[in-house]
C-alpha cells in the first residue's frame, strides 16, 4: 500500500469516527433540547461529562452547535478518502486545501481543548473521539502535502504520539484529584 | 504525495520510528503508573465505623442505637450532588427522620473552585449547632452561588457574601461564623472527610454507604435511584 492509499484509509477510519461523534453529539443536543433535564448518555461522573460540555458556549463557537460542523466536514474526509481508494488523484491545489481545512480544524479543537480543560472542567467522550481523529488527519495530511516535511516522515508516528501524550498529561495534571481518587 | 514504493523505505523507517514510539508509550505508562501508584494514600481500604463516621462527622438525622446508617460523600458545588439533594436526599431526610442515621460528608473536588469554602460554610455553621440548617440553604440556594450562567461558578467572594447572607438568615453570629470559615480547626475536618473518602475509595460524588456497604444505583432516573435507595434502606430496617 502506498503512503497516498494509507492515507485514503487515515481519512475513510478517521473521518469515519470523526462523523460517529459528531452524530452522536447532535443527537444528545437534540434529546437535551426535546427536554432540558435530559441527562446526556455520556455523562457519567464529575469529569466524564458531556452535559458540561454541551451546555457551555464555547460548544456553540459560531452560533450554532459544533458538531454540526463536524457532519459535513468530516464527511468530506470521509469522501476524500473513498474516492482516492476509488482511484481519484488529487491535484495540488486540492491537497492543500484538505490541508488548509485539517489546519483551521487542528486549530480549532485545540481551542476546544483549552475550553474543555480550563474553563468548563469536564471532558465528554465523543468530543475526545473529534480530537483522537483530528490530530493525525491534520498531521498525516501535511506531512503528506508538503516534501519539504519529508525528514520528519521518518519520525512520523513519534511526533502523533508526542502530541498525544502533551495532551494526556494536561488532562492528567488538571484533574489529578480526581484521577487519583480511581485508584 | 510521497510515491516512493512503500516496501524500500519501510524497512528503514520501521525500526527508527516504531522503536521509539513505542518507547515512548511505554516510557508514558510506566511514568504515569509510576505516580499513580506511588502518590495514592499508602493506607489500605477499611470500611470501619471510625472512617464512615468519625465523632466530628454532623447528622442529619439521629436513629436509635444508629441501626441504619446511610453516608453521603458529597461536594457541595457538584451539580450531581444538587440534584441528588432535590430529587432524592431531601425528601429522604424528612421520611426517615429518627429512624436512620443519615451523614453528610465532605468530599470538595478541586474542580470545583466553591465546594471548599461552601464546606467551611457547612462547618462553621455546624461549630454553632447550625450544620443541618446551612447544608439545606447551601442546596437550596445553588442556583445562587453554585453556577455561573451555564458554567461553575468560581467567583469566592461572592459566594462567601451569599453564605454570610445564609448564616444571616439562620441566625448564626456572623463574627463567629467568619472566624470559624477560615480556622484550621474547620479546615482539618473537611481534610479528613476527604481522607476518609479516598480510603473507602470514594471515586465520585454523591457516593452513599449504607450500613457500611456503598450503595451503587442502576436505575436510570432520579426516580427509579430513590425507589432503589429506599428500598434497600426499608430492607434493612426490616432486617
Amino acid at each position: 500500500m502506498t503512503p497516498n492509499r494509507r492515507l485514503a484509509w487515515l481519512y475513510v477510519l478517521g473521518g469515519g469516527f470523526g462523523l460517529a461523534a459528531a452524530v452522536a453529539l447532535t443527537l444528545e443536543k437534540i434529546a437535551k433540547l426535546r427536554d432540558p433535564a435530559y441527562v446526556p448518555t455520556c455523562s457519567l461522573n464529575p469529569v466524564v461529562s458531556c452535559g458540561s460540555v454541551m451546555d457551555s458556549p464555547q460548544a456553540e463557537a459560531f452560533g450554532f452547535p459544533n458538531p454540526l460542523l463536524g457532519i459535513a466536514l468530516f464527511t468530506v474526509v470521509v469522501t476524500t478518502g473513498g474516492a482516492v481508494l476509488a482511484g481519484f488523484a488529487p491535484p495540488r491545489w486540492y491537497r492543500l486545501a484538505m490541508n488548509a481545512g485539517a489546519a483551521l480544524g487542528v486549530v480549532f479543537v485545540h481551542w476546544l481543548i483549552v475550553a474543555s480543560l480550563y474553563d468548563i472542567h469536564a471532558l465528554c467522550p465523543y468530543c475526545l473521539v473529534v480530537w483522537i481523529v483530528t490530530i493525525p488527519v491534520f498531521w498525516y495530511t501535511t506531512l503528506d502535502t508538503w516534501p519539504v516535511l519529508a525528514p520528519l516522515r521518518r519520525v512520523h508516528s513519534v511526533i502523533l504520539v508526542l502530541w498525544y501524550l502533551v495532551i494526556v498529561a494536561l488532562i492528567l495534571v488538571e484533574f489529578w484529584d480526581y484521577w487519583r481518587t480511581l485508584f | 504525495m510521497a510515491r516512493t514504493p512503500h516496501k524500500k523505505t519501510a524497512r528503514r523507517r520501521w525500526s527508527a520510528n516504531v522503536v521509539l514510539t513505542l518507547g515512548l508509550v511505554v516510557l508514558a505508562v510506566v511514568v504515569i503508573g509510576g505516580i499513580l501508584v506511588f502518590d495514592r494514600s499508602d493506607d489500605g481500604p477499611a470500611a470501619s465505623g471510625e472512617t464512615l463516621v468519625p465523632a466530628v462527622a454532623h447528622r442529619l438525622s439521629t436513629a436509635e442505637g444508629d441501626r441504619v446508617t446511610l453516608v453521603e460523600f458529597l461536594d457541595f458545588q457538584c451539580p450531581a450532588c444538587a440534584s441528588y439533594y432535590a430529587n432524592v436526599t431531601r425528601k429522604l431526610e424528612q421520611d426517615y427522620q429518627g429512624r436512620i442515621t443519615f451523614v453528610p460528608r465532605n468530599f470538595p473536588l478541586d474542580m470545583h473552585p466553591l465546594a471548599m469554602p461552601a464546606a467551611r460554610a457547612a462547618e462553621a455553621a455546624g461549630k454553632q449547632g447550625k450544620y443541618a440548617a446551612m447544608y439545606h440553604a447551601l442546596y437550596d440556594g445553588f442556583s445562587e452561588w453554585a453556577v455561573a450562567g451555564q458554567d461553575v461558578n468560581s467567583d469566592v467572594t461572592a459566594a462567601i457574601a451569599k453564605f454570610e447572607q445564609y448564616a444571616t438568615t439562620i441566625g448564626l453570629d456572623l463574627a463567629r461564623f467568619r472566624a470559624d470559615m477560615t480556622s484550621a480547626e474547620v479546615q482539618a475536618v473537611i481534610d479528613e472527610g476527604v481522607r476518609d473518602g479516598r480510603e473507602l475509595q470514594v471515586t465520585s460524588t454523591p457516593t452513599f454507604f449504607l450500613n457500611g456497604e456503598k450503595f451503587e444505583p442502576t436505575g436510570q432516573s432520579f426516580g427509579d435511584v430513590d425507589r432503589e435507595l429506599r428500598a434497600k434502606i426499608d430492607e434493612a430496617l426490616a432486617g
